[in-house]
């Protein structure tokens, strides 16, 4: 069988390469996933004060940080039984709100997205951001670079760091939002949902209204039948806050709802000596 | 003068350094228009075999992150260095270990037989590991073997510069990357900052300089967030860090961490917060120092927070 490695695999958070199997026919026989990465978070938070695990296990991503700092904090909660405050809630949702401009910024601009703005036919060497700046133009970089830079400093402001912030504690946060910062966050707000609209309209013009590229998208060898699983409230829509984590079939069919701290009766993690 | 051609790399780390590198906001402009990246994983489709066929000392700056874990950082380290003539770590993981480092107050096994074997979640019966060599049914398949302990970048490759912080702040990036794109790089073997003096000398929360009698944890207070929280019993390692970040977690009420690493000159930073912490204690009564100190929850986890593979102690005996 012949063997194509890619790489490492890139334009995403994390190390990881992918071998991919040919038949004698040139069609694929298998192809594997590898990871080729340990740190041991599990092990070396050992011993370390719990109140600490805000810090150290947003470690395990400097991308989405800002997602580990809060699912260790509400672990902390849970742990010391407190209930924060609406005030620090709110404080705690705006950041994650903040960090979501950021994060979809990064994923659509810059890791997944380029594929989709230069196109399937566009050589490697441009599908990046400079790529995209190219062909979108510098204005629009810009204004990537400046959501990107507004909604760090919202971070910052609440959160103590841009990366990695540092306010998570149990019950709460160490940080009130001052009138004239939550002003100031309010306006990068509105500025942040006009971005987004008109990063809608690029996928939209780009992607949608090609039709030879959404015959492609839609093809079956693009199509990924699996199960999915994300954090909903109590009307079932998305919340990336709180909720209960919930699991639909490929058909959409509700399979598993559980609370966060019931996770032991519903996932296993498996072990491959290949990754 | 064509452009300078700079690789950005990361080895065992979590991303956010390739983040802070983005995080110079319109200057990434700048930097784009003045170079040229021939290598950066998480923003440009190149591969390991791209680099492989690249000259020696073709690339003129390699930015470095991540901490030195198994045979592939090493050997990607080795190979940036040799087609590099200015090798950079960048952050605090290539620079001193910084999180990734905690792993050396365990033996590598404990942290395999935890990982693969122990957590709660993990559903491994026949107590197997992942393996350098596998055969699959289609073939074989690598991985890297990891090294038992955990390395900055200098104790694997030589290093011309160390660019502090986890990650570090944006005008510290630039303050490295205007230098080099102007090519005002200070002595070799400098760490880049705005300070090399204690984090205190430029945090705003006024010190008193006051002794304590009970060190607190984060939970424990709610600070005055307008007066110096070491001051309050807060362990911020702001005496013993390095500055040039600005101070912004103490703004936050939340003390320093450390992530900037040691002051100018200073070789253990955990060294130097501990002598510092002894002059802090407000007691004179062997036995009473010993109930202050006693409530200092994670000694090694607290002084080599970031830094314990480039400390004196290195790793903890395991044996």
């Amino acid at each position: 069988m012949t063997k194509i490695m890619i790489d490492p695999i890139t334009r995403l958070e994390g190390h990881g390469k992918i071998a991919i199997f040919l038949d004698q026919e040139g069609e694929v026989a298998n192809a594997y996933l590898q990871i080729p990465e340990l740190r041991g978070f599990e092990k070396f938070c050992e011993g370390r004060p719990a109140e600490d695990m805000p810090q150290i296990m947003q470690r395990i991503c400097g991308v989405c940080p800002e997602a580990h700092h809060l699912a260790s904090t509400k672990a902390l909660d849970n742990l010391f039984r407190v209930e924060p405050t609406a005030a620090a809630r709110k404080i705690r949702e705006l950041l994650y709100s903040a960090f979501f401009v950021t994060d979809h910024t990064t994923h659509f601009y810059i890791l997944a997205g380029p594929d989709f703005i230069m196109g399937p036919e566009s050589p490697a060497a441009e599908r990046n951001i400079l790529g995209v700046i190219g062909k979108l133009g510098v204005e629009l970089g810009k204004k990537v670079i400046q959501t990107r830079q507004q909604n760090h400093w919202v971070i910052q402001t609440i959160g103590g760091r841009g990366i990695h912030p540092v306010f998570g504690l149990p019950g709460g946060v160490s940080k009130a939002v001052s009138e004239e910062d939550r002003a100031k966050i309010e306006e990068i707000a509105a500025q942040a949902v006009d971005f987004g609209r008109m990063t809608l309209k690029i996928f939209e013009d780009l992607v949608l209204k090609n039709k030879e590229y959404l015959d492609m998208v839609l093809s079956d060898a693009y199509t990924h039948r699996t199960y999915y699983m994300g954090l909903v409230d109590e009307n079932n829509r998305v919340n990336f806050y709180d909720g209960k984590v919930r699991i639909v079939d490929p058909k959409g069919k509700e399979f598993a709802k559980y609370a966060p701290r019931e996770y032991l009766e519903h996932l296993t993690e498996r072990v491959e000596p290949w990754t | 003068m064509g452009k300078l051609k700079v690789a950005l790399y990361w080895a065992s780390s979590c991303g956010g350094c390739d983040i802070a590198t983005l995080a110079i906001g319109d200057k990434i402009l700048d930097l784009a228009a003045a170079a040229e990246i021939v290598f950066w994983p998480v923003a440009m489709d190149l591969k390991y075999k791209d680099v492989e066929q690249m000259a020696e000392q073709s690339i003129d700056a390699c930015l470095f992150n991540g901490a030195i874990r198994h045979t592939e950082d090493e050997h990607v380290a080795k190979m940036l260095r040799a087609k590099s003539k200015t090798m950079i770590a960048y952050g605090s993981c290539a620079y001193e270990g910084c999180i990734p480092g905690l792993a050396n107050l365990f033996s590598m096994e404990s942290v395999l037989e935890r990982v693969y074997i122990d957590t709660p979640s993990t559903d491994n019966q026949a107590r197997g590991y992942p393996q350098a060599k596998v055969k699959v049914p289609e073939g074989d398949l690598e991985l890297p073997r990891l090294h038992g302990t955990v390395r900055a970048l200098h104790q694997i490759v030589d290093v011309d510069y160390f660019v502090p912080g986890c990650p570090p702040e944006p005008k510290t990036t630039w303050l490295a990357l205007e230098a080099l794109l102007t090519g005002t790089l200070p002595e070799k073997g400098s760490v880049i900052s705005h300070s090399h003096k204690a984090l205190c000398e430029e945090c705003p929360l006024p010190k008193e300089g006051k002794k304590v009698k009970k060190f607190y944890r984060p939970h424990q207070i709610i600070p005055d967030a307008k007066k110096c929280l070491l001051d309050q019993g807060l362990l911020c390692y702001g005496i013993a860090t390095r500055g040039g970040c600005g101070a912004m977690c103490p703004q936050a009420a939340m003390p320093c961490t450390g992530c900037y690493g040691p002051v100018g000159g200073v070789i253990d930073q955990g060294v130097h917060f501990l002598s510092a912490l002894g002059s802090l204690i407000d007691s004179t009564d062997p036995e009473e120092i010993k109930r202050i100190a006693d409530e200092i929850a994670d000694p090694a986890g607290t002084f080599y927070r970031y830094s314990l593979p480039v400390s004196l102690l290195r790793r903890a005996r395991t044996e």
